[in-house]
C-alpha cells in the first residue's frame, strides 16, 4: 500500500520563461531532446512507488493533458491513476489564480484515498528524488510538514525568487524568505512538501481565511510559529526552471555525460511518451560532438555542445554551437546559430547569424518561420 | 477505425540457425535489427498500418521472449477491442495430444480453431523474419477483385539468384501456373516472398488433407502444389521495394548497412508507414567531445566518446575514447573498449569488447561476428 499520494502544483507567478511559457505550462515543455519537464517529477512519484498522482493545470493546459498518461509512467492500471485537475472554480483575475484555490477546488479528489501522507511537489523543477526517503524522515520526526531543499553554491545566479530556508541545529525551518540573489550560498526550497493529509487540509484552510491571494509556499511562511516546518536536504543536481536562461543552463547541465548518467539509469528510469521516431541518421560529412541527439534526426551539419531533440533536420553547411533544439525543429543549409533555443517545428533558413547568450539565450518561437 | 476480416498469422517458430550465436537463446524474428527494433516488428507493423486486428504468432524455438513480447499488442497498436495479438504456442487439446508443428502448414492447421473463432475470411500467412513494409490490405483488395483463392506476393529478383528462390511462373495476367521451389535452370524471376493470402474457406480443406497425407506439411512444398493440381486460381501479387531475409550474418549486416543510404527504399523516417517498437527507457544518444562520427546509424541510449564511420549502433551500446568502429553494427548493450578497432564486425549483444583490442579486417569478404566466446578467446 502506498503512503502518500502526490500532487503536482501548478507553477507560481514568478515562472516567466520567455518564449517557450506562450504555449505551454514550462511542464509541459521539451527538455533533453526526448523528455517533458514534467517526467522528472513524475517519475520520481511513480518510482518511489506512488501510483496515484494529480496533477494540476492553469492555464494553456493542452500540451500538458496531451503528454501526460497513466500507461506511459509505469503506474499500476488498476490501483492507481494521473489525473489532470483544472482549478473549476472561475476566477475573475489571475491573481486570485493561485495554487492555493485550485487545490481547494479539487479537494475532495485528494481525500478519495487513505494513504496518510500527501506530496506537494512542483512543474517547473527538475531534480531526482527517491520520495520513499522522504517520507521515511517525515514519519520518524515529529514535523507536521516537511521540506526538501537544497544547498545551493551559486544562489546569487541561479534559484532567484525561490524561497529560502533558514534552519535551526534540529533541521526546523525557522526563517522563509525570497531569494534575490544576494548570497552565493543558500539553503533553496525545491517547493517539495510532505504532510499528513490532515494538514494538508488544515493548511489550505487557514490560507483560505488569511487571503485569497495567497499561495501554499505563503501559508507554510505564514505557519512557521504555529506548526513545526522541518527540512529535509536534496542532494544531487536540482534546477529550478523559471526563466529561459534557467532552462537553457539545465538543458546545458544535464546533458555531461555524467550527469546524465547519474540522473537517467536503469535503476531510476525517467519515464515518458514514445513517438515511435526511428534511430538518427548521421550523414557523411557530419561533424557532431559534445551533444546529447533525440531519435528521428537527419544530421548533416556541424554540431557542437547542443541539445537536439527528436526529429530536428540540420541540413548542410549548418553551423550550430551551445544550443538547444526542440523537437521537429529544420534548420537549413548554412545558418549559423549560437546559444539559441529553438522551440518546436520552427523553420530556420536565414542566413545571418543568430546568436544569444547564456543570461539572454536567442529564442525562436515555435512554428516561426526565419 | 476500418478494418478487415483477415487475420493474420506470422511464422515466428524458427531458429535461423545461419545466424548462430545470435539466435543461440532468442528465436530468429527476436532478433535486434536497424538501431531500436525487432525483426518481427517489421510484420507486426505492416498489420497494423494495413488494419488488421487479430495476429497469431506462431512460436516454436525457444519462445518465452517472443511470446511476452508479442502478447504486448499495444506496442503496435493492436489493441482494439475484438482484435490483439496472440502467441501460439503448440498446445495439448482435447482431441490431440501435445505435437510441435511439423511444418508451416502444419502450424496453421494446429490453429484452425483459432481462426474459426476469430471468424476469419481470409487468412494472411507471413514469415517473421523479413525486413520490409508492405500494405497487406491492398493485397487482399486484389485478392478479392481476382476472386483468387490464394494471392502470393511475388517481387522480381536477379536472374543469377532466382535458383535461391521458390520461383512463380505465370500467365500475362499474373495468374500461377507453375511453381518451381529452388529450380536449377529457372524459367522466370518473380520469386516468392513468403507472403500468402488465402481464401479462408478453400484452405481449410487443403490443410485437412495435408493433415492426414505423408508431406512435409509446409506451404510451398505442399499446398501450394496442391492448390495448383487441383486447378485452382492462384494469383502472383507484385511487389516493388525493400525487402530483405536476413538469415545470415553478413545478409543481416547488409540490410543494417543499408539503413545508412538516405534513400534506402526502406525508408523508416516514412511518418506514414512507421515500424513500431517495444519502448525502451534509455536516455537520448549521447555524443561526447571527442566523438568523431561520420555516417552513421544511432540510437537512444548510446554513448559515443570514439570514431564511428559507416556503422550502425544499436539501443544502449557505446564506444570508448580513441576506439574506432568502421563498416560495423553494434548491437544492444555492446560496450567497444578504448582504442579498440572493428572493422567489418557484426557484434552480438551485451559482448564487452576490451580496450585495445582489434577485431575483423577493413577488406575482409565476410563480415565477423564478435561473439563473448570470441572475445575471451582473443584475450
Amino acid at each position: 500500500m502506498p503512503k502518500a499520494i502526490g500532487i503536482i502544483n501548478i507553477e507560481p507567478s514568478y515562472v516567466k520563461v520567455e518564449g517557450i511559457e506562450d504555449f505551454r505550462p514550462i511542464s509541459a515543455s521539451s527538455v533533453l531532446g526526448r523528455y517533458r519537464v514534467i517526467d522528472f517529477i513524475l517519475s520520481n512519484f511513480t518510482n518511489s512507488n506512488i501510483y496515484n498522482i494529480d496533477v494540476q493545470v492553469k492555464n494553456r493546459p493542452r500540451s500538458t493533458i496531451a503528454h501526460v498518461h497513466r500507461t506511459d509512467y509505469n503506474i499500476n492500471t488498476k490501483k492507481g491513476n494521473i489525473r489532470i485537475l483544472y482549478g473549476e472554480k472561475p476566477v475573475l483575475n489571475e491573481v486570485y489564480n493561485t495554487d492555493v484555490a485550485s487545490l481547494i477546488s479539487n479537494l475532495e479528489y485528494f481525500m478519495e484515498t487513505s494513504t496518510p501522507y500527501v506530496i506537494l511537489a512542483p512543474s517547473h523543477f527538475i531534480y531526482i528524488q527517491d520520495f520513499r526517503k522522504l517520507i521515511d524522515y517525515h514519519a520518524k520526526s515529529n514535523n507536521d510538514i516537511t521540506v526538501l531543499y537544497q544547498n545551493v553554491t551559486k544562489a546569487d545566479e541561479d534559484f532567484l525568487m525561490c524561497d529560502t530556508l533558514e534552519l535551526s541545529k534540529t533541521k526546523r525551518v525557522m526563517k522563509m524568505a525570497k531569494n534575490y540573489g544576494a548570497h552565493k550560498h543558500a539553503k533553496v526550497s525545491l517547493e517539495t512538501y510532505i504532510m499528513s493529509r490532515e494538514m494538508f487540509v488544515e493548511l489550505l484552510e487557514a490560507a483560505k481565511a488569511i487571503s485569497s491571494l495567497y499561495s501554499l509556499s505563503d501559508i507554510v511562511k505564514e505557519s512557521l510559529k504555529t506548526v513545526k516546518v522541518g527540512a529535509y536536504c536534496h542532494t544531487g543536481y536540482a534546477a529550478c526552471i523559471s526563466t529561459l536562461s534557467a532552462y537553457y543552463k539545465a538543458s546545458m547541465d544535464i546533458k555531461r555525460e555524467k550527469e546524465l548518467h547519474k540522473m537517467i539509469n536503469d535503476d531510476w528510469p525517467i519515464y515518458t511518451v514514445t513517438n515511435d521516431s526511428c534511430p538518427t541518421l548521421y550523414e557523411p560529412g557530419s561533424k557532431i560532438t559534445n551533444s546529447i541527439v533525440g531519435n528521428g534526426c537527419i544530421i548533416e551539419g556541424t554540431v557542437s555542445n547542443c541539445v537536439i531533440g527528436r526529429n530536428v533536420v540540420i541540413k548542410k553547411g549548418a553551423v550550430i554551437k551551445d544550443s538547444v533544439i526542440m523537437p521537429d525543429a529544420f534548420i537549413n543549409k548554412g545558418v549559423k546559430m549560437e546559444k539559441c533555443v529553438v522551440d518546436r517545428l520552427a523553420i530556420v533558413t536565414h542566413i545571418k547569424e543568430l546568436k544569444g547568450t547564456v543570461e539572454q539565450p536567442l529564442y525562436i518561437s515555435r512554428g516561426d518561420r526565419i | 477505425m476500418n478494418t478487415n476480416n483477415m487475420v493474420a498469422m506470422i511464422l515466428a517458430g524458427g531458429r535461423g540457425s545461419r545466424l548462430f550465436d545470435l539466435t543461440k537463446r532468442e528465436a530468429k524474428p527476436a532478433v535486434h535489427f536497424g538501431g531500436k527494433y525487432r525483426i518481427i516488428d517489421f510484420p507486426l507493423s505492416n498489420c497494423a498500418n494495413s488494419n488488421i486486428s487479430t495476429v497469431g504468432v506462431l512460436l516454436q524455438y525457444e519462445s518465452i521472449l517472443l511470446s511476452s513480447y508479442v502478447a504486448n499488442s499495444s506496442t503496435w497498436g493492436l489493441d482494439m477491442k475484438g482484435g490483439g495479438v496472440y502467441a501460439l504456442s503448440p498446445r495439448e487439446k482435447d482431441e490431440s495430444n501435445l505435437s510441435v508443428y511439423k511444418g508451416t502448414a502444419d502450424a496453421i492447421t494446429q490453429n484452425m480453431d483459432f481462426l474459426d473463432n476469430a471468424e476469419a475470411e481470409y487468412v494472411l500467412v507471413l514469415s517473421g523474419d523479413h525486413i520490409y513494409k508492405m500494405n497487406y490490405e491492398r493485397m487482399l483488395e486484389e485478392h478479392i477483385a481476382n476472386k483468387a483463392d490464394a494471392t502470393i506476393a511475388v517481387m522480381e529478383v536477379p536472374k543469377k539468384e532466382a535458383s535461391r528462390f521458390g520461383i512463380m511462373n505465370c500467365d500475362e495476367k499474373d495468374r500461377i501456373i507453375e511453381f518451381e521451389e529452388k529450380p536449377a535452370n529457372p524459367k522466370s524471376n518473380l520469386a516468392s516472398m513468403g507472403i500468402y493470402i488465402f481464401t479462408y474457406k478453400t484452405l481449410k480443406k487443403f490443410l485437412r488433407e495435408d493433415e492426414k497425407a505423408n508431406s512435409s506439411h509446409d506451404f510451398g512444398k505442399d499446398i501450394i502444389p496442391a492448390y495448383l493440381n487441383a486447378g485452382l486460381k492462384l494469383m502472383a501479387y507484385r511487389f516493388k521495394g525493400y525487402w530483405k531475409d536476413v538469415g545470415t550474418i553478413d545478409s543481416l549486416w547488409e540490410a543494417n548497412m543499408d539503413l545508412l543510404d538516405d534513400d534506402n527504399k526502406l525508408n523508416l523516417f516514412d511518418p506514414e508507414w512507421k515500424i513500431y517498437t517495444g519502448d525502451n527507457l534509455a536516455s537520448p544518444q549521447l555524443i561526447g567531445s571527442k566523438a568523431k562520427i561520420d555516417h552513421a546509424y544511432i540510437t537512444q541510449g548510446c554513448t559515443v566518446n570514439g570514431e564511428v564511420r559507416h556503422s550502425v549502433l544499436f539501443t544502449d551500446s557505446s564506444i570508448g575514447e580513441g576506439a574506432r568502429v568502421v563498416d560495423s553494427v553494434i548491437m544492444n548493450g555492446a560496450k567497444i573498449g578504448k582504442n579498440a578497432r572493428l572493422y567489418r564486425c557484426l557484434v552480438a549483444d551485451n559482448v564487452r569488447v576490451p580496450d585495445g583490442m582489434t577485431l575483423g579486417k577493413k577488406d575482409s569478404k565476410e563480415i565477423l561476428l564478435v561473439t563473448r566466446k570470441l572475445v575471451s578467446e582473443g584475450e
